[in-house]
């Protein structure tokens, strides 16, 4: 079979892109840039307009005119024309429809707080690019030339993950991964515990409980499928899970910004329960940058509950093999041997993360010491040394303090009006995580810390690739939810993965509200 | 129109053991979910290169 399709679509999206970025660089689109408030997207919209226009035409050219034959060359360049459809529609809502939704928000007026509809229902360019994706599959349908291209978003968002691995500093990743080490170990054992618990009161099949708990406890439809063969799973089960984890991945994606709004959680008690509580690894990643579309720390700590969720999956694979046989009897042909169970499972890019963070941690892209990826350096501009008035406010308040290192460290910042180590500053930032001072003197305290760090060039830029590989992975991944997928769910799955789900994240929303805090 | 939108939503169609069923939102290009996480692997090491080199 020949995918690439001689069709003008990619030729025209490239002639598009080229479009934006030579009216944007020329200032033709001054007026609309202003009236959208988008100035921040101008140089996104110039260098990803020439470098994805030259893409699309390139290749275009080449689906167009070429003549193309069967084998590896025509399967993957045919992916293409979708992966350019994919990264328009993400772009288009990323650059104009988002800051008009926000423009027209705005325009009501506050509806909840200080928070504005559009920020109180998360709907930013992640939801929205979702959103159309959903739209587009279901109400119109995806175009034929298109098809191959969407099933690379998956690898988009995994090469997003990997590259998180460049952000996070040795401190960061120590505390997030205890957490997430307590939380989702007990979430994830939970959730699949009483799934087969449940399945057994029901009287539902072994395999079709084993499959659901796998797709309830772990990781949604990846772990479904990765369970399916040690359970015995028929495809209809798979169905049924698979349909069952959508419906609530989906509902979840959207619901969950909206509570964490409403609750007004912190980047890093949302990136948890996110984690937590969302089964598919995509959903959680949407979820976490729907709350936060314009800064990816709530989506840095979701991701790594996220990751500590799927290295449970072999674990989880194994537990199923052995409860399934311990309550069907040995299956002919069917041997369990752990250390294959755990070498087949195991997801592989996990691995590439934490060689990514190793590769970070020598220093290579920023200072190694960094902290959530900017590094110490207290050569500051006198405007940024403390005034007088602030070092009055510290100075009033500094009796608070007990312990004798936040002393010291507080006396030398307010001699030499600015952090002078980087022990220093990890003392002070203490004390303001503490919440020893008042508002006010907190406030001169953040100052003080973010006048002494400095964001690296190179982790800015993988944050700019963090945010472009996340943004169309999950606009591609609303172009692969449809209706007839959903349709699957029903029956006694459905009730079970309900009631498990709602346990899961109500529990986790509780745990994390009462313990989990902004101090890592 | 009717043969359209069936196209559409038989994206996610696979087929195992003979019967069919929609896997979802895990499509992928690759054979296997290991290949596809070594070509983001790849992927990423190589925009990390470029990184490294050019900013």
């Amino acid at each position: 079979m020949v995918y690439t399709k001689k069709h003008p679509a990619l030729l025209i999206m490239g002639v598009i892109f080229v479009a934006i970025a030579f009216l944007t660089d020329s200032g033709s689109m001054a007026g609309l840039i202003e009236y959208l408030s988008a100035k921040k997207y101008v140089g996104e919209m110039v260098a990803m307009g020439y470098a994805f226009g030259a893409i699309g035409v390139l290749v275009g050219l080449w689906h167009l005119t070429g003549s193309h034959e069967e084998g590896n060359l025509d399967y993957y360049m045919s992916s293409v024309a979708g992966a350019i459809f994919i990264l328009l529609v993400a772009m288009l809502i990323r650059w104009y429809l988002a800051p008009l939704v926000a423009v027209m928000s705005k325009a009501i007026g506050p509806v909840m707080g200080a928070k504005y509809l559009h920020q109180v229902l998360g709907l930013n360019y992640v939801v929205l690019g979702i959103l159309a994706g959903i739209i587009i599959v279901n109400v119109f349908r995806i175009p034929a030339w298109a098809e191959n291209g969407v099933r690379l978003s998956r690898l988009g968002l995994k090469t997003g993950v990997i590259l998180l691995g460049t952000l996070y500093s040795l401190a960061e990743l120590q505390s997030l991964g205890k957490l997430s080490a307590i939380m989702v170990g007990f979430f994830v054992l939970g959730s699949v515990g009483l799934v087969l618990m449940l399945g057994r009161m029901r009287n539902i099949p072994n395999s079709m409980a084993g499959v659901l708990s796998a797709g309830m406890g772990v990781c949604g439809v990846s772990a479904t499928v990765a369970a399916a063969p040690v359970v015995q799973a028929k495809a209809v089960e798979i169905a049924y899970t698979i349909g069952t984890i959508l419906i609530w991945g989906v509902g979840c994606m959207f619901l969950f910004p909206v509570v964490g709004h409403i609750l007004d959680l912190g980047h890093v008690q949302f990136g948890a329960w996110a984690g937590t509580g969302i089964l598919n690894s995509a959903q959680v990643a949407g979820a976490a940058l729907a709350y936060q579309p314009d800064g990816i720390e709530t989506l840095k700590v979701a991701e790594i509950f996220n990751i500590t969720r799927v290295l449970f999956l072999p674990i989880i694979v194994l537990w199923l093999a052995l409860w399934y046989v311990k309550h069907e009897g040995e299956v002919e042909g069917q041997k369990i041997k752990v250390g294959t169970v755990i070498f087949e499972k195991f997801p592989v890019f996990v691995l590439g993360f934490i060689l990514m963070f190793a590769l970070s941690s020598t220093g290579v892209f920023a200072p190694a010491q960094h902290y959530k990826g900017k590094y110490f350096d207290n050569n500051v501009k006198e405007s940024k040394l403390l005034k007088d008035d602030q070092i009055a406010t510290l100075n009033a308040e500094a009796g608070k303090l007990q312990r004798e290192d936040r002393k010291l460290a507080l006396t030398r910042m307010l001699e030499n009006k600015k952090i002078m180590s980087i022990d220093d500053e990890t003392v002070i930032r203490g004390i303001y995580n503490a919440k020893i001072f008042s508002k006010g003197a907190n406030k001169v305290l953040k100052g003080a810390t973010k006048a002494v760090r400095h964001t690296a060039k190179k982790i800015s830029k993988f944050r700019q690739w963090i945010t472009l590989l996340f943004a169309f992975g999950l606009t591609g991944l609303g172009m692969q939810i449809t209706f007839a997928a959903m349709k699957q769910a029903g029956g006694q799955p459905l009730v079970i993965g309900g009631v498990v789900g709602t346990v899961k994240a109500v529990l986790s929303l509780i745990v994390i509200v009462l313990f989990v805090h902004e101090t890592i | 129109m009717g043969e359209e939108k069936h196209d559409s939503q038989d994206i996610d169609l696979q087929e195992e053991a003979g019967a069919k069923f929609h896997r979802g939102s895990a499509l992928s290009i690759f054979h296997s979910d290991r290949a596809e996480d070594f070509i983001a692997l790849l992927c990423a090491m190589l925009i990390a290169l470029g990184v490294y080199i050019m900013v």
